[in-house]
């Protein structure tokens, strides 16, 4: 039987199947007209919306708002960088990328979850700034200049192997993984654990009272948050060959968080969608104008007052009815036909 | 298990120099109702957070079953079976009604199924789907509970407390607000509660409470101005004066 956040989700999920279809009939057009800066650039949004869904786990589903999330982003590629400059091994670069933001999200976790609210989003803010000041004066990690010369890495993915530049293979991969990832946090939110985060987001004064623990649960989202963002992060110096210190940046997580809001917090396919449009509208301002922040900005302020609920956040609740209309043999016998339509 | 349920000994708590809760002794016996009365600011609600693990006590000792639980987190206490409610309805208004109750269910699953999908959970999701066929909230059942009325709100947040099924239940005013019928409706699911479990409750309604309790405790400025059977309560000049003597 399928619940009220289950059926919530479902629309997600539509979207989700329309984005791979999408993003599938466009690369591959894009690679039949011979197209190597549109596949890049759609790779770049998809590694970016990694800190995205890390961004709306913390923001639409547990009710926290991290300013910091870049920090893991950063550590993921630095740690990516760091092992691809020595050992050529993609999966390797991943799991170093994970396992380094896994620790680190633990100690900033550790740091930030002792308080909550605007004071929680301001030592997440803190944490990032201080990380990115160290690496920013460490000359072991390259400093102001970062990392350059991270070599070209070949995918070995079993039957086939993929080399991080060919544009077309590469997005694939990045394509499956940011899949990947959104499907195993759709999984996680319909657990008892996913739950328990969805109830502090709706009243978390109410959480202890009923036997969880408020400090536990929040933990853990921030770890599974801190994850999904080092992993994504460890892609990005594929991409570019180089990292450095402004991953970790404020305009880092701020862009993120910027995504989330734009595509519509709380539905995690939004923030996929959301960092689509802000690198998008970035670049193709970006080639009219230097000045590409003001007509971003504008943009993203008018979006937040016209559309507080994002871009997804309008298609969301229509799908939802139309989902809810289809015929009952779809959803398991036995589920009350009475329907909410919020 | 013999013995009362819980005891309070000399429990205080003061905030800045104003005595909230001071000195207060009391037991609760197994499978009744008692019933805390007093005028508004006497502490009762103050007194339940202290109980509850919401305040921690300044002085004195709260046994639950005979064992200390003095200051232990809301988590633990209701881990230890101890279950509350608010008087100021405090529910998951964004989630569906039987969302609530599964949530508040869940802890009853073993750890091992917190990885698995929810709608796998069959006893949270039984134990829910019968709480809200006793409490009539079946037909309510995918509704938010944001749009539910202010009497189907302050049912379920006695079924919430109750869905887990702990062994006591601190009620903090259920029929605050409530028409009369919905009163009378909540009256006989308290009266049913204490078949299964202990009830603690406050109360300003005197029919009901003068109906369906076992004992009264009357709290007065944060002190302890009389205890005993609802008859004998009500008799009590001293409880006249203060309480029952505005009416």
């Amino acid at each position: 039987m399928r619940d009220q956040q289950s059926k919530f989700m479902r629309a997600s999920h539509v979207l989700m199947l329309f984005f791979l279809v999408a993003a599938l009939i466009l690369s591959a057009i894009g690679a039949g007209l011979g197209d190597a800066f549109y596949i890049r650039l759609g790779t770049e949004a998809l590694i970016f919306a990694g800190i995205g869904l890390s961004v709306d786990l913390l923001l639409g589903f547990t009710g926290v708002l991290s300013l910091g999330q870049a920090l893991y982003f950063g550590i993921g590629a630095y740690a990516s960088a760091l092992v691809l400059l020595r050992v050529p091994s993609f999966w390797l670069a991943l799991v170093v990328a994970g396992s380094a933001s896994f620790v680190a999200s633990i100690f900033g976790g550790l740091i930030a979850n002792r308080v909550r609210g605007v004071y929680f989003t301001l030592i997440s803010l803190g944490l990032a700034q201080v990380a990115a000041k160290i690496v920013y004066n460490t000359r072991e990690l390259g400093a102001s200049d970062g990392i350059i010369g991270v070599p070209v890495v070949q995918v070995d993915l079993g039957l086939l192997s993929v080399s991080s530049d060919d544009p077309l293979g590469f997005f694939l991969l990045v394509l499956a993984i940011v899949v990947a990832l959104y499907t195993i946090l759709s999984y996680v939110l319909e657990t008892p654990f996913g739950r328990i985060l969805i109830a502090l987001k709706a009243n978390e004064r109410r959480v202890p009272f009923l036997g969880y623990s408020v400090w536990g649960a929040r933990m853990a989202a921030y770890v599974l948050a801190g994850v999904v963002a080092g992993l994504l992060g460890a892609l990005d110096p594929m991409l570019r060959g180089f990292v450095s210190p402004e991953l970790m940046s404020f305009m880092t997580s701020g862009n993120a968080v910027v995504s989330v809001l734009l595509g519509g917090v709380g539905t995690l396919v939004g923030a996929i969608y959301g960092s689509v449009f802000l690198v998008l509208l970035k670049s193709v301002i970006g080639s009219w104008s230097e000045h590409h922040q003001i007509v971003v900005g504008s943009m993203f302020m008018m979006v937040v007052l016209v559309l507080p609920r994002g871009v997804i956040g309008v298609i969301h609740p229509w799908l939802r009815t139309l989902l809810s209309r289809l015929p009952p043999s779809l959803d398991r016998p036995g589920s009350p036909v009475r329907e909410v339509e919020s | 298990m013999t013995g009362p349920i819980l005891q309070i000994e000399k429990l205080g708590i003061s905030f800045g120099g104003f005595k909230a809760v001071d000195d207060v002794s009391f037991e609760v016996e197994r499978n009744c109702i008692t019933t805390v009365i007093g005028p508004n600011g006497a502490g009762k609600s103050t007194l339940f957070n202290l109980i509850s693990g919401a305040l921690r006590p300044g002085s004195g000792r709260v046994l639950l079953d005979g064992i200390d639980v003095t200051g232990l987190s809301p988590r633990r206490m209701r881990a230890s079976g101890l279950a509350r409610s608010f008087q100021i309805t405090n529910l998951f208004a964004e989630l569906s009604v039987r969302e609530n109750l599964r949530i508040a269910a869940q802890m009853l699953e073993s750890k091992t199924n917190a990885l698995l999908p929810v709608r796998w959970s069959r006893l949270a999701i039984g134990r829910a789907d019968a709480m809200l066929d006793r409490f009539g909230l079946t037909s309510k059942a995918n509704d938010l509970v944001g749009s539910l009325s202010h009497g189907e709100q302050r049912r379920l947040e006695i079924a919430i407390c109750l869905v887990a099924g702990p062994k006591l239940l601190l009620l903090d005013e259920p029929t605050q607000g409530m028409s009369h019928g919905d009163t009378e409706e909540t009256k006989e699911i308290i009266r049913s509660l204490a078949k299964e479990a202990t009830v603690l409750l406050i109360e300003h309604d005197v029919a009901l409470i003068m109906d369906i309790s076992h004992h009264v405790i009357v709290l007065q400025q944060g002190r302890k101005l009389a205890a005993g059977e609802p008859a004998a309560i009500r008799a009590n000049p001293a409880v006249q004066s203060a309480y029952f003597g505005r009416a």
